[in-house]
Formats: C-alpha cells, structure tokens, sequence
C-alpha cells in the first residue's frame, strides 16, 4: 500500500515537473526548427522541419506525445546532433555522474560517521573541536576552488592521479583504473558533504546519548561501543537519511561544476551543454529522469526510516 | 570503537594509496592526457574568441597547381608560419621564429590526448561544421588543396587543378589508388557526388554559388564549370568544401569515413573523439603518420587545460588564454605556437539598414569612440593587433587606409549633429553569453557613452548568432569571424551579392567592383589593387566596427617532446606546408612525439 501511494506521488511530482519544464522550453525565445534548418534555412526548410517535429500542433498535443513516449523511454531524437536520440547521449553521461555521486556520499560517510561518533563521545574534546573547525571550513571553501586545489597537489605537484578524467574504464572490470580517475572529484564533492553530516550525525548522538533507554543500557553494563553501535546509531541517523536524500539534488548541482573541473562527461555538463545550444529534447529528458531519480531516492529513504526506527515501523503497522 | 576508527582510517588510506598508484606512471596509453575546451571558437558568427574556423572554408591566394597562377606580382605573401615563442621579440616578429623542432629526425609510434576547445555536433560535411569538429578535420582530412608556407594553394589530396583561361572552369584531377578509410575509391564520381551535395547544399551552398556545373569527365577528371571567372576557386578546397568522404556516408552527421592520415575510431560527444592510424594511408610509402592514436579531449576551463598539460595528462591543446600565453612564454618546458595566418577579427557589426547605424555619421562616431589599444592591453595582454579590416596587416592583400582613429572629441561631435537633427543614438548590442566577451563589450559600451551612444547588451542564445544575422535582428552584433588567408573567401559576407549573407546589408559600389576585381583575377597586383579599394570602402563607409585580429593569441601550447605542429610540413609536390592557418588550425599528418 505504502509503495502505491509512493508510486502515484511519484507520478503526479513527474507529470507537475515535466509539464512545467515543457511548458518553459516552449516559451524559450528560440525557434526549435530554426536550429535544426541551421545557417542560411529557407523559410520552406523550416517549414519542413516544424512539420516533421509536429512543432505546428498545440502544446498539450505535444506534451502529451512527449508524455507517452517518455514513459516508453522515448525522449525523442537530439535537435542539434543528428543522428543521436537524447537516450544515447544521457545513457553515455549518467553512469558517470551515478558513479561520483555515490562514490562522494560513500567518501562523506566514511568520514563523517566515524569523526560524528567520535565528537559525540566527547563533546568539547579535541577530536570535536577539530572536526567542528574542520566542517566550518570545509563548508567555506566552495567545491570549485577546493577542486582546483586538489588537483595541483595531487595531480600537478605530487602526480598522484590524474586532473581530468579520460577514457574512463568501468568500474566493474578495472576497478582501479577507475578509482584512480574518480577518486579526486569524488572527494572534492563529499567534502561539502561530510561538513553537514558531521554537524547532523553529531548533534543527533548527542541528543540520543541523553535518553532514558541508553543510560539503562550503560547501568546495565554493556560497553560503550555496542551501546552507540546498537542503541544510538540507528535512532540518530534518521536527520542524516533525510540529508543524504535531499542531497541528491544538490549533488546534481555540485556535480556539474566537479564535472567541468575534471572534465567527466556526465550528466550536469551534458545538462548545460543541451542548454546553451538550445537541444530542448535533451534538456526536456534530463529533467524528467532526474525528477523521477529524486523521487524514487526520497522514496527508499522514506523506506529507511522504517528500518532504521522501530517507532516508525510500528506505527506504519 | 577506537580501534575500529583507525583500522577503517588505515584501510581508507590504503585504497587511496592503492588507487592512487594503480595506473602506473608509465602507463601513460590509459591516462595520458585529456584536455578541455575553452575558449572558443566560432565560423561566421558571434560566439567567442578564439575562434577558429579552422580552415571550415578558408582559401588562400592563388597560385598554382602547376600552372597558371601568377604569384609573384610583387606582393609579400602572407606572413604565415607559425612559430615556437620564447620571448616577446618572436612573439612580435610574427613568422620569423626559428623552427624550433630540432628534435631530430621523426619517429613513428606513440599516442598522444589533445585538449580542444569546443565540442563538434556532427560531421555532415553537407552542413555548417561545428568548429569543435574542424577541429579534427586536421586529422580525418586531407582536402583536396593545401596552403604552402606563402599561403599559395598546392594540390594534396587532388593531383592538380587545372583553370581554363578566363577561369570559367576549373579540371579537378585526381590522383589514382587513393581510396578512403572504408577501402572505397577516391575517383572523379565520389569527388562529383561530394561538391554536388555542398552545392546544393541549403546551409553551406552560398559558397558554391558562383558555381554552375560539376561534371564527371573521366575516372579522374571533374570539370567545374562557374557562372563568372573565378580565378581563387582553389582555395575553396582548403576549407570544408575540400573534406572528401565515402559517397554512401555523404550527409552522415555520426561519423566520417574520410582519406585522411588517422580513421575515426570513437566520437562521444560532450567527450571528444579518439582516432587511430590509417594503415592504408595513401602517403604511407613517406612513413606518414608518425602517431599511433590520437584522443582529442573537450576540456571546458582554462585553469583545467593549464594543470593538465602541468602534469602531463595531455599533450597540448588549442586557444590557451591571453594570459597564459604571456606565462608559458616564460616557460622552458611548454612551447607556444602562433598561428598568424587567418586569424579571425573582434568586431561589431552594424545593421545599416536599421536606424542608427542607417546614418553613417552614427557610424563613424562609433569608430571615433572606440580606443582599441586601451582593449587590446588590458583584455589581450597586449598580444593582439588594432583592426582597420578584415584583412591582416601581415597579409599581401593589406593596405592602409584611413579607418576613423580613436578621436572621442570628433565623435561627440558627430553625435551631437545627429542628435539635433534625429534624437538620441540608443541600440541594442546582440551578444552571446560569453563572459569575456561580454567584459569587453561592457568597456566599450563605456567608451561610447563618453561621447553620448547609450548602448545595451543584450544576450542571445549560444550559436544563435548567424541565425540573428541573417534575418537582420539586430542593430548591433558581437562577432568574430573574417582574416581568412586568402580574403575571396569571405566574398558573400560583403558583396551586394551576398544576399542574407551580406551580414551589415551595406550596398556598395566600390566594395562590389574591389572585391569582384580579385576574384576575377590571377595577377597579384591586380588582385592588391581591388581589395585595397575594398578596405577604403569599408573603412569610409564603417558598416563594421573593427577591434582587433586575433592572431596573436589563437594558438596552440605543447610539451616540447610534440613535433611538427607549429613547423612546416611536407606537401605531396615536396613544398612546404603552411603550418598553422585560420588561427591554431593545423594537420596532424606529420605530428610526432619523441620517445
């Protein structure tokens, strides 16, 4: 039942984005036909062209079209690379952006969790103080700058991996060719990252460590590290769940600019590229996947709270 | 707990150790280089800087193929080799640089990645090229006309172009046993079913317009009959309408089976494109090429390009900035390469067919208001020269005119006068969004308010400028284009004949008859005497306003292991090539790397 109700949420946030980003590229200054007749169209090549788009119909047809072709996968052909649907150029730049943006929350975890738990432990010791000023500048520090700094010590000066990403092997059949490329720009966007989740994670543990229940556990003399591991944890991450899945969002957005430092073809520079050159079709299915992979993310945290909680899982029983 | 902490740290560390040293140093075929894109490039219109046209459709003065032209009527030809600058002497002595490469004799083998400036769209040769696929052309191409190091045309893939004597008609010959990358023949009907389709072309054939025939004589032989003599048509091929490929790919916008040195192996696009070797290369026999591979990377950002090529994951890459290039010629370990043939102009143009720029006082007061030397030191880094014209000043076919100097005081006057007669001078300035381009409007639109112009930008969609040109929607325009080798080739874009073309609808007598005069003819001095009377009219009648040319920082920087980009190559005829042209375009067919 929870995942129907999920699942026509999820359609009426898709069909809300979509429409209005249809209805936007529509009203843009450019005339689609125009771009694709190219330089020196005749009026009857535009014609033509407005003719084989169905550019002449009106715009509820068209969405319409657009609509049931894209649940279909069908997000049409590209209107300045002839020869290209905007399925082959996504499905080229995705996995890559898909790849940075785990590898950062992963990163962002990795470190957050364990300095959180730390600082948490001993509020006000050292570790919390320098975690806390490390955060603070961490967040300062904008991923553009951070990223152009990573790269001249690690790539320029020390020539630990390279400062752009090329010919990128998958993942799966040379892992380490692949880490090699991927792991500067996935640092430089889980950095930003591990500033907010320590600060959340921190504070949550806190707040749990004071509750009746964990203080039994202590009387009862179980160790401090299966205490916070069993008992604290879980019940504290709830605020930090609901970070790393509205973060999706800002990931795409903080991706783009890792994207343009260290050249990845992924789906944030695809996204500006299609903009500037006005290959509506592109940006048009862009959008709709990435409103439908914020959703179906926001849904499996959703999904999380149930395990990580047992309050919650109760009372959706 | 604790201890866990720091075994999970250890083991964190360990992997980025591990992934780190993963790919070896010398593993260099995985990662080597990769580039970027930056600034950029633009043919026939108002995007940006650097742009190069790339040879998409430059030509050059004449020649000969093996007859005919007459190049030597006195004229200098154009100052065109490109140079290794080392300090600021060479860099103002343009073409007198030594060659550089003494690297020693050539050496086969290697890969290399090359950062670009733009991305391509496609590689329909039957369309307007994207100059990021130009870009490539150097590598998948060899025209059918090549420039020498005096910027004459010389037959490369064509054995020779043959005029009749008023040059009505042009015999392509071509050469026997050349095929292209799919083992396809390079005969007279694949050359005939390739300028058949530029010609009919709708977005490209206004360069063929001149043209009223193309016919197979025999296997080898193509006659191109013209409307009216055209004595520079061979330089038509040095540029796009040279790119052969396999008649059954004519039109294909995904890929290109051409007959040049390396074969398209991978385009991705936002990416870039990989291409490899031709084993079947018809110049094999002269151990060409040298590389094995070659990946062409997009990279975006200057800083980008800059570290890349600092730590050695490219090789090169094209249209460095200003700045940069001021830093690398400092610089032991980088060379910097200077096109300083073809390179493109900063202009505005002005609708003359629109109010204000309908009145030539509001023209001129332009041109009076502008201080270009002010532009060129503090947006170029002083690298770039004032333009009068289209036409460099290094070229044979300069002359000095008497353009309308930096006089803000006559300006203000010009504008008063009009002002008393018509009312205020306010336009709009039609601008894509590029932000350097943009600062430097910004400052001139500063310039012009001193003397009483108001002036707004306003922005256009990215490569929406010839569009807007065209159908005349504007009243001013930022653009770069023009400088070509040989000016013939932008003939339409200021010829009454131009039509939509005709980018400022000025209609003029004298530019009409001068730029007929050079095309009609062989004779060099001739030909000097009908583009000089050309740039008299443009500068009398003002229908652009002229910045800079551009060709003191269209270039490309290497490392200094890279050779043959910047130094002349081998033509087939044995000459010399010309080594860079249309800014920092240039052929991969005698690239090598040092081992």
């Amino acid at each position: 039942m929870l995942i129907l109700r999920r699942f026509g949420r999820l359609a009426i946030v898709f069909v809300v984005v979509t429409f209005f980003t249809f209805f936007l590229l529509d009203r843009a200054p450019v005339d689609i036909a125009e771009v694709k007749a190219g330089l020196n169209a005749t009026p009857e090549n535009v014609a033509a062209i407005r003719a084989e788009l169905g550019l002449d119909d009106p715009f509820l047809v068209r969405y319409l079209r657009w609509l049931v072709d894209a649940f279909q996968l069908d997000f049409g052909d590209s209107i300045v690379l002839d020869g290209f649907t905007s399925w082959d150029l996504i499905s080229e730049a995705l996995p890559k952006t898909l790849e940075l943006m785990i590898l950062a929350e992963i990163i962002a975890i990795a470190i957050a969790v364990p300095l959180a738990i730390a600082s948490a432990r001993r509020p006000g010791g050292w570790i919390d103080r320098l975690g806390s000023t490390s955060a603070f500048g961490l967040l300062a520090l904008p991923s553009f700058v951070l990223g152009i700094y990573l790269s001249f010590l690690f790539g320029v000066q020390l020539g630990w991996f390279p400062t752009i990403v090329d010919d990128l092997p998958s993942i799966f059949s040379d892992p380490f060719g692949n880490l090699r490329q991927m792991l500067l720009p996935s640092i430089t966007l889980a950095l930003n990252l591990v500033a907010v989740y320590l600060r959340l994670l921190r504070s949550d543990l806190i707040d749990t460590l004071q509750e009746d229940y964990v203080m039994l556990a202590q009387a009862r003399g179980l160790s401090d590290r299966r205490v916070m591991w069993r008992h604290v944890l879980r019940p504290s991450s709830l605020n930090l769940t609901t970070a790393i899945g509205l973060n999706v969002a800002g990931l795409i957005g903080g991706a783009l600019i890792i994207e343009v430092l260290f050249a990845i073809n992924g789906i944030g520079r695809l996204a500006i590229q299609s903009v500037i050159l006005n290959d509506f079709a592109v940006v048009a299915a862009i959008v709709a996947i990435l409103t439908v992979a914020y959703v179906v993310v926001n849904f499996v945290v959703d999904v999380l709270y149930t395990v990580l909680d047992p309050r919650i899982r109760h009372g959706a029983r | 707990m604790g201890r866990r902490t720091r075994i999970l740290g250890a083991i964190a560390s360990l992997a980025l150790v591990t992934a780190a040293c993963g790919g070896s140093d010398d593993d260099s075929s995985d990662d080597e280089p990769a580039a970027t894109e930056a600034a950029d490039e633009s043919q026939a219109d108002g995007s940006d800087p650097d742009s190069d046209d790339g040879g998409g459709d430059e030509s050059a003065p004449e020649s000969d193929g093996d007859e005919s032209v007459d190049t030597d009527g006195g004229g200098e030809s154009s100052e065109s080799t490109a140079a290794p600058l080392e300090d600021d002497e060479q860099l103002t002595s343009e073409g007198e640089g030594e060659s550089g490469d003494a690297a020693g004799d050539p050496v086969a083998g290697g890969e290399i990645t090359w950062g670009l400036t733009n991305d391509g769209t496609g590689f329909n040769t039957t369309t307007a090229v994207a100059p990021g696929t130009i870009r490539l052309m150097g590598a998948l191409s060899d025209p059918l006309v090549s420039l020498d190091v005096n910027a004459d045309w010389v037959p490369n893939l064509a054995e020779n172009l043959t005029p009749n004597e008023d040059f009505t008609a042009w015999t392509i010959t071509l050469r026997p046993g050349v095929v292209f990358h799919d083992g396809e023949p390079v005969d007279a009907a694949a050359v005939a079913a390739n300028l058949e389709a530029y010609r009919t072309s709708a977005t490209v054939g206004f360069n063929f317009a001149n043209v009223a025939s193309i016919e197979v004589v025999d296997d080898l032989n193509v006659l191109v009959t013209m409307l009216s003599p055209w004595a520079a048509f061979p330089f038509q091929f040095v540029g796009q309408p040279g790119w052969m490929v396999s008649p059954s790919t004519i039109g294909q916008n995904d890929t290109f089976v051409g007959t040049g040195p390396f074969m398209l192996e991978s385009w991705t696009p936002g990416d870039g494109a990989r291409v490899v070797r031709n084993p079947d290369y018809w110049r094999a026999d002269e151990g060409l090429p040298y590389l094995d591979a070659i990946n062409f990377k997009y990279l975006v950002d200057q800083t980008v390009k800059r570290q890349a090529l600092e730590a050695g994951d490219v090789e090169g890459y094209i249209s460095p900035g200003d700045e940069d290039i001021v830093d690398f010629l400092e610089d032991d370990g980088v060379d910097v390469w200077i096109g300083t043939a073809g390179a493109n102009e900063y202009l505005w143009l002005l609708n003359t067919a629109a109010p204000p720029f309908d009145d030539l006082r509001v023209r001129r007061a332009m041109a009076h208001a502008i201080d270009r030397d002010f532009l060129i030191e503090n947006f170029r880094s002083g690298l770039t020269e004032p333009a009068d014209g289209p036409i460099n000043p290094a070229s044979r076919w300069f002359t000095e005119t008497d353009y309308p100097d930096f006089d803000p005081d006559a300006a203000a006057a010009l504008v008063a006068e009009y002002e008393a007669e018509v009312g205020p001078v306010e336009f709009e300035l039609s601008i894509e969004p590029n932000a350097s381009v943009i600062e430097v409007a910004e400052v001139m639109m500063s310039f012009l308010a001193d003397v009483g112009i108001d002036g707004e930008l306003k922005e256009i969609g990215q490569g929406q400028s010839a569009i807007t040109a065209i159908q005349d929607d504007y009243q001013a325009f930022s653009w770069f284009q023009f400088g070509a080798p040989d000016p013939d080739r932008d003939y339409v874009f200021f010829h009454s004949a131009g039509g939509l073309l005709n980018w400022s609808n000025l209609v003029s007598a004298e530019i009409d008859a001068g730029l007929d005069q050079a095309r009609q003819s062989d004779d060099v001095a001739v030909r000097v005497e009908g583009y000089g009377q050309f740039l008299q009219a443009l500068a009398d009648e003002v229908p652009m306003l002229w910045v800079d040319h551009l060709n003191g920082i269209e270039a490309a920087v290497t490392i200094p292991e890279l050779n043959g980009i910047g130094t002349p190559g081998v033509l087939p005829d044995g000459s010399p090539s010309l080594p860079m042209t249309d800014g920092s375009f240039f052929s991969w067919t005698g690239v090598w790397l040092e081992q």
